[in-house]
């Protein structure tokens, strides 16, 4: 069924026409979300949130932007909320603990692989220490691969603004990670 | 080319913004700059360790789950419109109650006031001490005394009568 058919049915109440919708988007969104929380049930509580929030909110989508963009904008606002009110819980891991825990778990195979994936958890834990500005337009950018065209529409800034706000953010990142990665090894260690 | 301005074009070379002749520039920096040949490499690297290796899918039966919390929520929809609305209305009640205390306190209608008796002779360009005057100069005690009993209930002020 056509996009702008769901849509209209949806607003009318139709939580079928609803259910397609978030068929098809779902993985976009719980994608948005996991590259958040890395946590698959917390990613996923969120994508419902989400979905629900744009439910709820329908009545006032006049289609002047593309579904998928005003859901992401959505599920970015839900999700910087998410983020607020946790704050203190997901900055808790000090960055090097971060990686000790990925290299200590049994699971992980070969030594490179297990020093890669504490390097990743160290980046990661970098990510969540970044003010909050900064870690949405690297996660929209490096880590969902929008285009910058998107990213300025969803977040409602200037392609300007979009440009120097994630020039600042990647700087910020690697001066955070600056002596860490290092320290777990790698044939390109910081 | 200066640092500053390679790290900006090396942050843009990572979403191949770059146009070639920036590139070129960029190149021939990096081939003599050992600090920002780091840069790169630090820039790359993060570039590929923050992307997750896997994203999973989400939990089973995300659109049932979804569609039962909708109904869920479709059902307590008017009572928490109520409360939503009851919380509203309690607020705008006690707003409009202490704005129309404010309004009586700050904008209470003045009664015209009577002019005083002195006032009245100020105003009339007289001296409002020649009636006392004339009281005190008398020389006898009664007729002084007399005098001020018929001043004062000539007074219509009642507060401003003489009292012994």
């Amino acid at each position: 069924m056509d996009e702008k058919e769901l849509i209209r049915r949806s607003q009318a109440g139709d939580g079928e026409a609803f259910g397609v919708l978030a068929e098809r988007y779902k993985g976009k969104v719980f994608s948005l979300a996991y590259g958040f929380t890395r946590d698959r049930a917390a990613a996923d509580d969120l994508a419902q949130e989400v979905f629900i929030k744009a439910y709820l909110s329908l009545s006032r989508f006049q289609a002047r932007s593309e579904f998928g963009t005003w859901l992401y904008r959505v599920a970015v606002n839900h999700i910087k909320d998410y983020l607020r009110k946790n704050k203190h819980r997901l900055k808790a891991i000090p960055l090097q603990e971060a990686g000790d825990r990925a290299l200590a778990s049994a699971d992980l195979g070969p030594e490179e692989e297990r020093l890669r994936e504490g390097q990743r958890k160290i980046v990661q834990a970098a990510l969540a220490r970044l003010p909050e500005k900064y870690r949405v337009i690297l996660t929209l950018r490096d880590i969902d691969g929008l285009s910058y065209e998107d990213i300025s529409r969803i977040l409602k800034l200037s392609p300007g603004t979009v440009d120097s706000r994630l020039h600042r953010a990647r700087r910020k990142l690697r001066e955070k990670l600056t002596g860490r990665l290092g320290r777990q090894g790698g044939e390109h260690g910081l | 080319m200066d640092c500053k301005k390679a790290e900006r074009f090396l942050l843009r070379s990572l979403d191949g913004k770059l146009d070639p002749e920036k590139k070129t520039l960029l190149q021939t920096h990096l081939e003599k700059c050992p600090s920002c040949q780091r840069k790169d490499r630090d820039c790359r690297m993060i570039l590929s360790l923050v992307r997750p290796q896997t994203v999973p899918e989400p939990l089973p039966y995300f659109k049932e789950r979804l569609l039962a919390k909708l109904e869920e929520k479709r059902k307590t929809a008017p009572a928490l419109l109520w409360v939503k609305w009851a919380h509203r209305a309690v607020a705008l009640s006690l707003a409009a109650f202490l704005l129309f205390g404010a309004g009586i306190l700050f904008f209470r209608p003045q009664e015209p006031q009577e002019l005083s008796q002195t006032e009245k002779f100020l105003l009339q360009g007289e001296n409002p001490l020649g009636e006392a005057a004339s009281i005190l100069d008398q020389k006898k005690a009664e007729d002084r005394n007399m005098m001020l009993i018929f001043a004062s209930v000539g007074d219509r002020d009642v507060s401003r009568r003489y009292r012994p």
